[in-house]
């Protein structure tokens, strides 16, 4: 018999608050149950995603996989220059274990055309044009390759506004937009995604060694489950203080929360004529008819 | 007494395509009788879809629709509960099931409770119904129909049993939610019905049989995991989750008046109890009858008062200004100090 003592537990791949826990298969059945109504009522059988080499793309490509067969994905590679080189190789790794289609697209050339004459544009600026020119990229292959785009943001990062608006958070739906960046982890870890993908700490990668945790002052896991209690469970100030969170982190959280309702909503329209869509003008998104064949 | 076999169509409807889910109906209804089915069941909205907001209108039939009587047409000899979007004559729309028997629309139910809070938004597009009736039907036995929301109101199963229905039916389109690992089966929805479902069969000593459906209409995903259960409360079938198929069960009839003789709790229900102290409640609520037992200052209807009250509540209580309506207030009893 081995001691007990001696065995070293293996260390997790990442840290899993607790009431963040789900049973994946459950996700997974109601992920690919998703992704193939999706399509169905779409009239689409493909699809297409920039593939980062990060976890949350990476997750969506082996969902779509998972549920469509990896014969009918396209993965767009989108690397700037300054893009780090070990996250294009993740993301042709799961490709490769995929055996997905794949297309490299290097946007530097746009992006810098873009800036020719602007060459002091901040950082901020030059994230929001590489984000909504991969954007343009994938809405291109949409029609070459006949796919609908699939979006990646989790739900940490859409709560907290970490996306950029008609960017990164374009799609035309999202398989893991309700699942925080802890239960993505989970999610990837029981599905096959390469473990260094699952550890590496999560990057919009738009600067060279930027990462979310350090850019935005925050853990991961604190900030799932401050989301978790606040947003999910309705939580009040001094219910979230009571369950041990910086009253500073609470109030600065719930200001992002606040000031990116914008980025989680259709544009308002001025309502004038009897029926007007989104306020008395109201249909399913995908309904008889709307099936492109 | 003989054995029924139940036949459960766990079907995933397409959002308002009413031709193409009929023509699903007749298949299942045909296969269900090949299989030795007396009743099969569907699941609520099944000739529709669920999610249809505006298209409600558009899919919505009146009862001698003939795409309906043709479907009637094919339950000779066999009971089936189909539900779809019902427009009354004076142009309401109602999500109703109906009990298809030997060629005839039997027995219609309009959904009672509209869930418009959280992800439902029903209000808005249908009207409640206003009538609750247990139906006869050709298996002998009385049946109780509901739809979804109606069963997370307890008065439903209930009033259904006291009415007749040893058999009720719970036809549901219920999303699936809440993810979370702790639960039995890792869906808070599922958890939650799956304790109803045992509950109402064990208070009712009735057969319960609910039908979900599956698939997804836009965001949401339904989960199905339809059950038969026994007057015991034990689940006699469960259907797998999220998957759609026809499921057949065999309910042993004969444990209806086994399990009601065992513990007869609906032979001491006092329903006159109830209806006295509803009709009390309900006065008091409405601020039409003194709440003797109250708190001053208390809401009308609701016993205590708020530990803050910053104004006489509105209706029988506020009786302070000269010459306001109402019987006369009985002498006061002691005062209770409001907290």
């Amino acid at each position: 018999m081995t001691d007990p003592a001696a065995v070293q537990p293996p260390e997790p791949l990442f840290e899993l608050p607790p009431e963040l826990a789900i049973d994946t298969d459950v996700a997974r059945r109601v992920i690919g149950e998703f992704i193939r109504g999706q399509l169905r009522q779409a009239g689409f059988e493909r699809t297409v995603l920039g593939l980062s080499g990060g976890i949350d793309s990476a997750l969506v490509a082996y969902l779509v996989a998972d549920a469509i067969g990896p014969e009918r994905l396209l993965c767009v590679l989108m690397p700037y220059r300054t893009s780090s080189s070990a996250s294009t190789d993740d993301a042709k790794e799961v490709v490769r274990r995929l055996g997905a289609a794949s297309e490299l697209v290097d946007i530097s050339p746009m992006v810098d055309a873009f800036f020719a004459t602007d060459p002091d544009a901040s950082s901020i600026r030059r994230g929001n044009v590489m984000a909504r020119q991969r954007m343009t990229v994938l809405y291109d292959r949409s029609v070459t390759w006949g796919g609908l785009v699939v979006g990646t943001s989790n739900k940490t990062e859409s709560l907290i506004g970490y996306t950029t608006l008609f960017g990164d958070a374009a799609c035309a739906f999202n398989p893991i937009g309700d699942l925080y960046k802890s239960q993505v982890r989970q999610v990837a870890a029981s599905i096959g995604v390469p473990d260094q993908i699952i550890r590496k700490a999560p990057s919009a990668d738009l600067w060279p060694g930027q990462t979310d945790e350090s850019e935005a002052d925050f853990s991961y896991p604190v900030l799932d489950r401050l989301l978790y209690w606040r947003v999910d469970r309705r939580r009040t100030d001094e219910e979230v203080a009571a369950l041990g969170f910086d009253p500073a982190l609470v109030a600065r959280v719930d200001r992002l929360i606040a000031t990116s309702e914008f980025k989680r909503q259709v544009p308002p329209i001025a309502k004038l004529g009897p029926r007007t869509a989104g306020v008395d003008y109201l249909y399913p998104r995908r309904r008889p008819g709307s099936a492109r064949r | 007494m003989q054995t029924l076999t139940v036949a459960l169509a766990q079907i995933a409807p397409r959002l308002g395509l009413f031709d193409e889910n009929l023509e699903r109906h007749h298949t299942l209804i045909a296969e269900a009788r090949g299989r030795g089915a007396g009743l099969v069941v569907f699941p609520e909205l099944g000739l529709t879809g669920y999610l249809l907001q505006d298209l409600a209108a558009e899919v919505a039939i009146r009862l001698d629709d003939p795409r309906l009587t043709a479907l009637a047409a094919e339950t000779k000899n066999l009971s089936a509960v189909v539900s779809f979007v019902e427009e009354s004559a004076d142009h309401r729309l109602f999500i109703a099931a109906a009990l298809l028997e030997d060629g005839r629309v039997r027995h219609v139910h309009r959904k009672l409770f509209l869930p418009t809070y959280g992800l439902f938004d029903e209000r808005r597009f249908f009207a409640a119904g206003d009538l609750l009736r247990a139906t006869p039907s050709r298996l002998g036995i009385g049946l109780g129909l509901a739809v979804c929301e109606d069963f997370w109101h307890l008065t439903v199963p209930q009033l259904l049993a006291l009415d007749g229905a040893q058999i009720l039916i719970n036809v549901s389109s219920s999303p699936g939610r809440d993810l979370a690992a702790t639960n039995e089966v890792g869906l808070g929805t599922a958890t939650s019905w799956r304790t109803l479902m045992r509950t109402y069969a064990q208070l009712t000593t009735s057969v319960v049989i609910f039908c979900n459906r599956v698939g997804v209409d836009e965001s949401i995903s339904f989960w199905g995991g339809s059950e038969v259960i026994a007057p015991s409360g034990q689940a006699i079938f469960s259907a797998p989750f999220f998957e759609e198929g026809l499921f057949t069960a065999d309910v042993p009839l004969a444990d209806l008046r086994r399990e009601r003789l065992t513990l007869p709790l609906l032979r001491d229900e006092r329903p006159e109890l109830e209806v006295r102290e509803l009709t009390r409640i309900v006065a008091e609520r409405a601020g039409l009858a003194p709440d003797t037992t109250a708190d001053d200052l208390a809401e009308a209807g609701l016993d205590v008062a708020p530990g803050d009250p910053i104004h006489p509540p509105i209706g029988f209580r506020d009786e302070t200004a000269a010459g306001t309506a109402g019987p006369p207030r009985p002498p006061k009893s002691p005062a209770r100090v409001p907290r």
